[in-house]
């Protein structure tokens, strides 16, 4: 007898009955994990069989490539090169992932971590540097041995027998990763930023038939284009700009006019200054917002975004690239990842140019004498591609990137894009002749943040002055206290930080250590030299250089200090016996 | 707690959860099946496959192997596992448990987070106890000394503190590439702090270092170090030669593209041209950045210093020849 449910001996259901309250009390209680197993189920089966569906029955070896490259001909070249590639090994299948940007960080965290990444992918965008390299080390093959072997589909070019790494322009250089003291990635094109105009318009608006390439010159056809209306009554914009596309305006023409402040506040003479050397420049009285080329980069940027729409800063990207494409504006910037998409948008339509940046001239009556020469841009490959550990068929994936990588793949590979190859000796489109990099000229120096709050007070108060709000003067008379008064507090962070770098730099030094103490000879070797080369830079050295400033700091404000590019009396006098006894001889 | 008593707790949770007494009868088991059904099963078998213990396999090399390069991987926990696993099989005091103690004190004190850098302290302890005069002895030393350099919260730890740790490193191996390397670290840790006496003695004793190791591979830092006294002493000529030393001394990696002299020749270049005013020196190491390096940032500055000692030199000459036309007008 059931004490607990006195109906249970007044009511007998039928079997059938029994098992059908069974089953909806099975239901009920096992709903949600139900429909999550369904679910789960459903998903597996369909990635397996759309994964199939992708690739042909006959194919053996089927190599999946994920990027986030979604302009116009990349998907498209990687197909045709796919196709070139089955010609020569016709049991491989590419298939591609195209992933867009913003969602590319967590695809490819969560394809890594599920262990269902594609055999290549292209690696940089979406995560920060850290978590990348701890990616690096555990889902990637290094590629060191790879790259110091001539490339196979080089064979026949002037680049036969030469280590693959050494046909790149830029040596691989960013293919290296240095904690790891491997190479991970092969690169496929390169970057260029340069301006491209409305060729069509700038003929209507100004009788133009080129943009101009000088500062002046650009600034009074922008005046004249602002003049203008259409038919409807409507003014042209000179420069379609967005948030995105003033700091390519910014980064290209105003940034490069500071480039003087190296010879005042490079205290550790290595080319460049750094935001804690421009911060002890400006605490010891060396240089401050009075310093003409900083005023003159402020001056350029505010004639700049005078030639953009109003309201620029609240627009995105493609806001812009709409004014363009739809004629209501004659210049705009971007770089060669936007080049075919452009040239795609016009089409029948307009013809697009693209110039270099318009700089001032030397004879310039505002900026002459603080322009020193053209503006320097680091040639460096892009679109780099690593192999996933998961790869069945590592050895073919690397082979694919090899054909891409050579001289003649890499070149259709990019002809097809419209983007410049990486690899040398390969031929450029006429537009993309433009994007050649300039190797030598000036960059800028003027990193006047520290820290958090610098950061966000130099952030308000530039975003102010974009829009119109301040003039130099008063972004200035406002942040100089405020970067003298907090900037003493996020120099010593930086330097803490600098500080609590050094566990992890040791902890990566403790385990190179103990490959070389078990690695033989002349791998031991190289590791030795890496060993101590790694612990100099890394461990040694870095305290030195701050010291230094410190000392300077110190030393509190100076008046006629001699500048690090500065003469002593004493180097003077010596030129000067050294020329005297020259010419005695 | 350890992982043993913790895999029982959540075992007994597990069982207790599905009703489950293992005291009593087996209808008990049946009735708990019941009452949790198959999914619930599964679910505590998928739990309790996870909390299994690994099964450590493998002999000790392999297992210090694995277990380094889960350290290289930042996979501490399974490292302290590899290398425990790896000391538990390896002959007491032999190569093999050595091995194994090292790579477990070095994981409990680099690892981040969960350092325990006084177990890590008292493992590299053992080492030296256990073999004092082995090659990981003297790592060992080092590591105590360099934990004494680590830097709390981002503060500077305490230098005589850091001196003393280096020096009982160098006494016991003055020769060997730990005692060598704890060298210039107390070297370089004095230097952090910019007073001019102290420079000088650390000057000193880095010309004594350089006397008595001449085969050194540590020689490149020593000599950066002696440049780096002679900035601050303003010894230019001193400060010169020592860095053509260093840069003669560097070993340079093939293989590393981020490694180039572009940066040691724009150094030696400034400071011939303006410290030294010796510009036939400097025009050659600029030269030699310009030819060797001809897409480095350097290079358009390079080419600006060129033109600018030109112009210095012809000011000179302009000067001294109207210096001597006043002359002759005075006369």
């Amino acid at each position: 007898m059931n004490e607990d449910n006195p109906m249970a001996n007044t009511q007998h259901p039928t079997p059938k009955a029994s098992r059908i309250a069974k089953a909806w009390h099975f239901l009920r209680t096992y709903s949600a994990l139900l429909v999550v197993s369904a679910t789960f189920l459903w998903s597996v089966v369909a990635i397996l069989m759309s994964r199939q569906t992708q690739a042909p029955a006959d194919a053996k070896v089927v190599l999946r490539i994920g990027h986030w490259q979604l302009e116009a001909g990349v998907r498209e070249a990687f197909d045709r090169m796919a196709q070139e590639y089955r010609k020569l090994h016709p049991e491989v299948y590419i298939i591609q992932d195209a992933i867009p940007e913003g969602t590319y960080g967590q695809w490819m965290t969560t394809q890594l971590m599920g262990g269902t990444a594609p055999d290549m992918m292209e690696v940089g965008l979406g995560l920060p540097y850290n978590v990348l390299l701890g990616f690096h080390s555990r889902y990637f093959l290094p590629l060191t041995a790879s790259v110091n072997q001539p490339n196979p589909y080089n064979r026949g070019t002037d680049l036969e027998g030469v280590p693959w790494r050494k046909t790149y322009k830029d040596g691989m250089r960013n293919s290296y990763v240095e904690e790891l003291q491997e190479y991970m990635l092969v690169p496929l094109a390169q970057f260029g930023i340069r301006a491209f105009y409305n060729k069509d318009l700038l003929k209507k608006l100004t009788g133009l038939d080129e943009a101009p390439g000088n500062y002046r010159e650009f600034l009074r056809a922008c005046e004249t284009i602002k003049s203008r209306k259409d038919d409807r009554g409507r003014p042209y914009t000179p420069i379609a700009g967005s948030a995105y596309h003033v700091g390519m305006w910014e980064g290209f023409m105003c940034e490069p006019l500071t480039y003087g402040a190296v010879r005042r506040v490079d205290f550790n003479r290595d080319g460049a200054v750094g935001n804690d050397e421009l911060f002890v420049g400006f605490k010891t009285g060396r240089i401050g917002f009075d310093f003409p080329p900083f005023s003159a980069k402020f001056r350029m940027l505010r004639e700049l975004t005078e030639q953009m729409q109003a309201g620029f800063t609240g627009l995105g990207r493609d806001e812009a690239v709409f004014l363009f494409a739809q004629q209501r504006a004659v210049f705009i910037t971007t770089g060669t990842w936007d080049a075919g998409s452009l040239q795609e948008q016009a089409r029948g339509v307009f013809e697009v140019g693209v110039m270099e940046f318009p700089m001032p001239t030397r004879d310039d009556p505002e900026f002459g004498g603080i322009v020193e020469g053209p503006v320097y841009e680091r040639p460096s490959s892009q679109f780099p591609f690593a192999i996933t550990r998961t790869c069945k068929h590592p050895e073919v994936a690397l082979d694919f990137l090899q054909f891409v990588g050579s001289q003649p793949g890499n070149q259709e590979l990019n002809r097809i894009i419209g983007w410049i190859p990486a690899i040398a000796g390969t031929s450029l489109s006429p537009l993309l002749r433009a994007f050649e990099p300039n190797l030598e000229g000036i960059y800028g120096a003027m990193p006047v943040t520290l820290g958090g709050e610098t950061i966000i007070k130099w952030q308000q108060l530039t975003s102010l002055f974009q829009v119109h709000q301040i003039g130099y003067e008063q972004l200035a008379n406002e942040f100089a206290p405020f970067y003298l008064e907090h900037g003493p507090r996020e120099y010593e962070e930086l330097q803490r930080n600098r500080r609590r770098g050094m566990a992890r730099d040791e902890q990566f030094l403790a385990g190179f250590r103990a490959r070389l103490m078990t690695g033989q000879g002349l791998e031991a070797q190289s590791l030795q030299v890496k060993y101590r080369q790694m612990t100099s830079s890394r461990l040694l050295v870095p305290g030195l250089g701050a010291a230094l400033l410190q000392r300077k700091l110190n030393e509190g404000t100076v008046t006629n200090a001699v500048g690090p590019y500065e003469f002593t009396p004493a180097a003077l006098a010596r030129v000067r016996e050294r020329l005297q006894s020259k010419e005695a001889n | 707690m350890n992982q043993d008593a913790m895999q029982t707790r959540v075992g007994e949770t597990i069982w207790r959860a599905v009703g489950l007494d293992r005291r009593r009868r087996p209808d008990s088991v049946r009735n708990a099946l019941k009452r949790v059904g198959l999914p619930g099963v599964l679910m505590a078998a998928l739990v309790l496959l996870g909390c299994a213990k690994h099964q450590e396999t493998g002999r000790p090399e392999t297992l210090i192997l694995s277990g380094w390069n889960n350290y290289r991987l930042g996979e501490f926990s399974l490292a302290t596992r590899d290398f425990e696993a790896a000391m538990k099989k390896a002959p007491q005091g032999g190569p093999e448990h050595l091995g194994a103690l090292y790579g477990l004190a070095t994981t409990w004190n680099l690892r981040r987070p969960g350092e325990d850098p006084d177990r890590a302290a008292q493992l590299f302890r053992q080492v030296i106890a256990l073999a004092p005069t082995n090659d990981l002895a003297a790592w060992s030393w080092l590591a105590l000394a360099r934990m004494k350099a680590m830097p709390v919260a981002g503060e500077s730890p305490e230098l005589n503190a850091q001196v003393l740790a280096y020096q009982d490193v160098i006494d016991r191996f003055p020769f060997h590439s730990a005692g060598e390397e704890a060298f210039l670290f107390q070297q370089a840790a004095r230097l952090e702090t910019p007073d001019v006496d102290l420079t000088r003695e650390v000057l000193a004793a880095l010309e004594r270092f350089i006397e008595i190791h001449p085969k050194s591979p540590w020689l490149s830092s020593a000599y950066g170090l002696v440049a780096h006294c002679c900035t601050v002493l303003n010894l230019p000529d001193k400060r010169f030669a020592a860095m053509l030393k260093a840069s003669k001394a560097a070993e340079i990696d093939p293989l590393n593209p981020l490694q180039d002299l572009s940066a040691i020749y724009w150094q030696l270049a400034t400071v011939a041209e303006f410290d030294l005013g010796d510009f036939a020196l400097a025009r050659e190491y600029y030269r030699r950045l310009i030819a060797e390096y001809p897409k480095e940032q350097r290079v358009f500055l390079a080419k600006q210093e060129l033109k600018r000692m030109d112009e210095v030199e012809e000011g000179l000459r302009s000067q001294k020849s109207e210096v001597r036309s006043q002359d002759e007008k005075g006369k």
